[in-house]
């Protein structure tokens, strides 16, 4: 290991490098440094040991982030998926169940589908993250609430629609409990997960973008030791150029400039994977669950047939997902940073969708405060083809998971350039500063011959 | 074995034991995995209040002096025919308008409710709208319905904020002094009682059976100071909405459900495990809501009433509550008239 570098060799006692080494081989190195093809094979020793343990360090290194980049592409990318599709899921199915519902008593078999789809994506995605947990003490919590509540939810769900089917009143008292189930368990715990998988996600592209400081203090070290050893050298024999030293220089250059650029064009791309990627994303799965619980509101406003008013709560997220022209909020937010087009037009029509559904949500509420029901329910499902608030919510729904596709698309893609960067780096920084090792031995070989 | 030896074999193990495991770097750390799952709530409806929070916000019927309450003013006499109200009366208004609308309940199961499988609002209530539309108009059909929540039933006659503005409120609505202040009430339709509801296997006879136990009721009403009030102490357990109490009793979160027998009897009739008991312990007489200024139509729809209580009343009771309200009055409440 190397603790130090030597002072310059010039007309000094100490020449070369100093490697630590057990004590007792320091008094037999200080004697024969006091020589000169003692201060050589001191040198000789040190730059070898300083280029191999150089290359092994920047190989580890590299590879490490290669490693990360793949983990992201392969592994993190994937579960933050899960975690979000968890949420999402578990929204869009409480929103169906409550629609469903709104229907009448005889369930809608689109809405039954939809509901039943959800809840084995729920399951599915749940696997996934669970699998992924391992070691993870934060995850456990909200995955245990999930496992344990989600068969709860769906029973009170069954058990909602059975009493509809008779046509029981008591049928949305069932429904309101397995929302509040779902609004106090089920949710909160979902977007817990979700938050665990974005911060685990972010971290590693920190981890993917962080300078190699190890790296750099050998090179720096190494290139000094370089430059010291053949100054030390044209002055002792008046040769200006050592030709092993001068090929283990080029090799230095040859690993700086490669990795130099490598590592910064990989910074570049991942960095670009996470504002046009990844943060995106973040901030679109935000907007399409709240649009989903602002469904789930504004619907069970509807079924709670006035025993139960979620009107303030559907406002609260409107303007969280945009606003009353829908293009503020969050959207507006996703809109500013966007930079690719692909994502832009999604978010553009959620942004058009989602103000025709703010306005026929204003119908809405104002049919059903007004005591017309029957209108406020048309309107809310979509039975009032000119008015149709089910389709302009399923397109708001539909363009935010467009939006985030392509956002994801973009991450992979930034991702996968970052990883293209270090194509071979890790190898190829090993070997040039093996053959710098072999440089310095060769060069300074020669002139220790010399003394013989 | 000889304890002697057991002893010095004993030992003998114990000090191995002490060196093996001071090998093996304390080895008895590890337990099997606890698989038992974290503390599980059961699903309770939103906004669930025991205990003493539970009374919170609920006005137990104080007492306000305004004579009897159910009196009311006396009929028309002769009553009009239909579609040839009196000029220049309030039912003359609502004739030329062709409808009468009417603010009622459209999710309490057997006196005012959406039928999900009909989409037509049905019950006890929407019987005597009916029957004020057939009086008016010659056709029983001719009827807006607004459908209000309870706290709207008031600003809905008073053109208050927040409520759509309707001729009559028919809307299990109890008459009591305080509430003379702002509406004018029809004589008595339904004399209502504070009854209980429990699982048909339960062996209470009545209220007074429960002290100890949990007893829903919704959050702000009477009836869950009434419960409060039972000198048993059953414990009032408060839900946003009655069904909710319905949903704690078949999940077994409370013993019973007092409140009117008529939501009982809604509640019984959607749950075939479960009974109503008891003499009542509270009346809840229930009358149409009208404006304090429309006197003729108040006295118009006590004329109407008077005609129902012949006709069509024993019908609508048996057709909605009659099944469900064991020891019940099966007969119309008689009316009371101050002037």
């Amino acid at each position: 290991m190397v603790t130090e570098a030597a002072p310059a060799p010039t007309g000094g006692q100490r020449g070369g490098l100093l490697v630590a080494v057990p004590g007792t081989v320091i008094p037999r190195l200080r004697s024969a440094s006091s020589t000169t093809p003692g201060r050589l094979t001191v040198s000789m020793v040190g730059l070898i040991l300083l280029s191999v343990l150089t290359g092994i360090v920047g190989l580890v290194t590299i590879q490490d982030k290669a490693n990360t980049l793949d983990d992201l592409v392969n592994h993190r990318e994937p579960v933050n998926a899960a975690a979000q599709q968890i949420y999402r899921s578990l929204s869009d199915a409480d929103a169906t169940a409550a629609s469903a519902f709104l229907a009448g008593a005889i369930e809608p078999a689109a809405d039954r589908t939809r509901y039943q789809t959800d809840i084995q994506q729920a399951g599915a995605a749940l696997a996934i993250a669970a699998t992924d947990s391992f070691g993870v003490d934060e995850a456990a919590k909200p995955l245990s609430d999930l496992a344990i509540s989600l068969p709860v939810y769906t029973g009170l769900i069954e058990r909602a629609s059975a009493n509809n089917e008779l046509g029981y009143p008591v049928g949305a008292a069932f429904l309101g409990e397995a929302d509040n189930l779902m609004r106090t368990t089920l949710l909160p715990a979902a977007q817990q997960l979700y938050t665990i998988d974005t911060q685990r996600l972010a971290a590693e592209q920190d981890q993917a973008t962080a300078l190699p400081w190890l790296t750099l203090i050998l090179i720096i070290l190494l290139a000094a030791a370089l430059v010291l050893t053949q100054r030390y050298l044209s002055r002792r024999t008046n040769r200006t150029v050592n030709l092993g030293l001068a090929l283990a220089s080029i090799a230095v250059i040859v690993a700086v400039v490669w990795g130099g650029v490598g590592l910064v064009l990989e910074s570049v791309y991942v960095n670009h994977g996470q504002s046009s990627g990844s943060n995106q994303v973040d901030q679109l799965s935000q907007a399409r669950i709240a649009a989903l619980q602002a469904r789930t509101d504004e619907v069970l406003t509807l079924v709670a047939r006035g025993s139960v008013d979620y009107t303030k709560q559907f406002d609260t997220l409107a303007n969280q997902i945009g606003g009353k022209d829908g293009s503020g909020g969050l959207l507006g937010q996703v809109l500013a940073n966007s930079s690719s087009s692909a994502m832009s037009s999604q978010v553009q029509s959620a942004v058009t969708a989602a103000k025709k559904w703010f306005t026929l949500h204003d119908q809405v509420d104002t049919a059903n405060t007004g005591g017309d029901y029957q209108t406020a329910v048309n309107v809310a499902l979509g039975n009032d083809r000119t008015h149709d608030e089910a389709t302009a919510f399923d397109q708001v729904d539909t363009a935010l998971g467009n939006a985030i596709q392509a956002g994801r698309s973009d991450f992979l893609r930034q991702t996968d350039t970052a990883g293209n960067w270090l194509t071979a780096l890790p190898i190829g920084v090993l070997v040039l500063f093996l053959v710098a090792a072999f440089g310095s031995t060769f060069g300074i070989w020669q002139r220790l011959r010399e003394y013989r | 074995m000889k304890p002697g030896r057991f002893r010095r074999s004993g030992r003998f193990v114990v000090g191995f034991a002490v060196l093996a495991l001071a090998a093996t770097g304390c080895a008895v750390d590890s337990t099997p995995v606890n698989l038992a799952a974290a503390s599980v709530n059961p699903p309770l409806p939103a906004g669930i209040v025991q205990g003493a929070g539970a009374l919170a916000g609920s006005s137990s019927t104080a007492p306000q002096n305004c004579g009897d309450p159910t009196a009311s003013l006396s009929p028309l006499t002769p009553m009009p025919s239909p579609g040839a109200m009196p000029a220049d009366s309030s039912m003359a208004a609502i004739q030329k308008r062709g409808y009468l609308i009417a603010g009622v309940d459209q999710g309490t199961y057997l006196m005012g409710y959406l039928n999900p499988k009909t989409n037509n609002l049905e019950g006890f209530d929407i019987d005597m709208v009916h029957d004020l539309a057939q009086a008016i108009f010659g056709d029983p059909s001719k009827v807006q319905f607004r459908a209000i929540t309870s706290g709207q039933r008031i600003p809905a006659l008073t053109n208050g904020a927040g409520a759509p503005q309707v001729d009559v409120v028919v809307r299990t609505m109890t008459i009591s002094c305080a509430r003379e202040q702002q509406v004018a009430f029809s004589s008595v339709y339904y004399d209502a009682q504070q009854r209980v509801l429990v699982p048909k296997n339960s062996t209470a006879q009545s209220i007074s059976d429960l002290g100890g136990q949990k007893v829903c009721a919704t959050t702000g009403s009477d009836s869950i100071a009434h419960i409060a009030a039972v000198s048993t102490h059953p414990i009032p357990v408060a839900a946003q909405n009655w069904p909710d109490c319905l949903v704690m009793l078949e999940q077994g979160q409370v013993a019973a459900v007092s409140t009117d027998d008529t939501i009982l009897a809604g509640m019984a009739a959607q749950d075939p495990n479960t009974k109503v008991i008891g003499p009542g312990f509270f009346d809840e007489p229930y009358g149409i809501a009208m404006r304090k200024n429309e006197s003729d139509f108040v006295r118009f729809v006590n004329g109407v009433l008077q005609q129902v209580r012949t006709s069509s009343w024993t019908t609508s009771y048996q057709r909605w509550l009659g099944p469900y309200i064991q020891g019940g009055n099966p007969n119309p409440p008689q009316p009371k008239y101050s002037s």
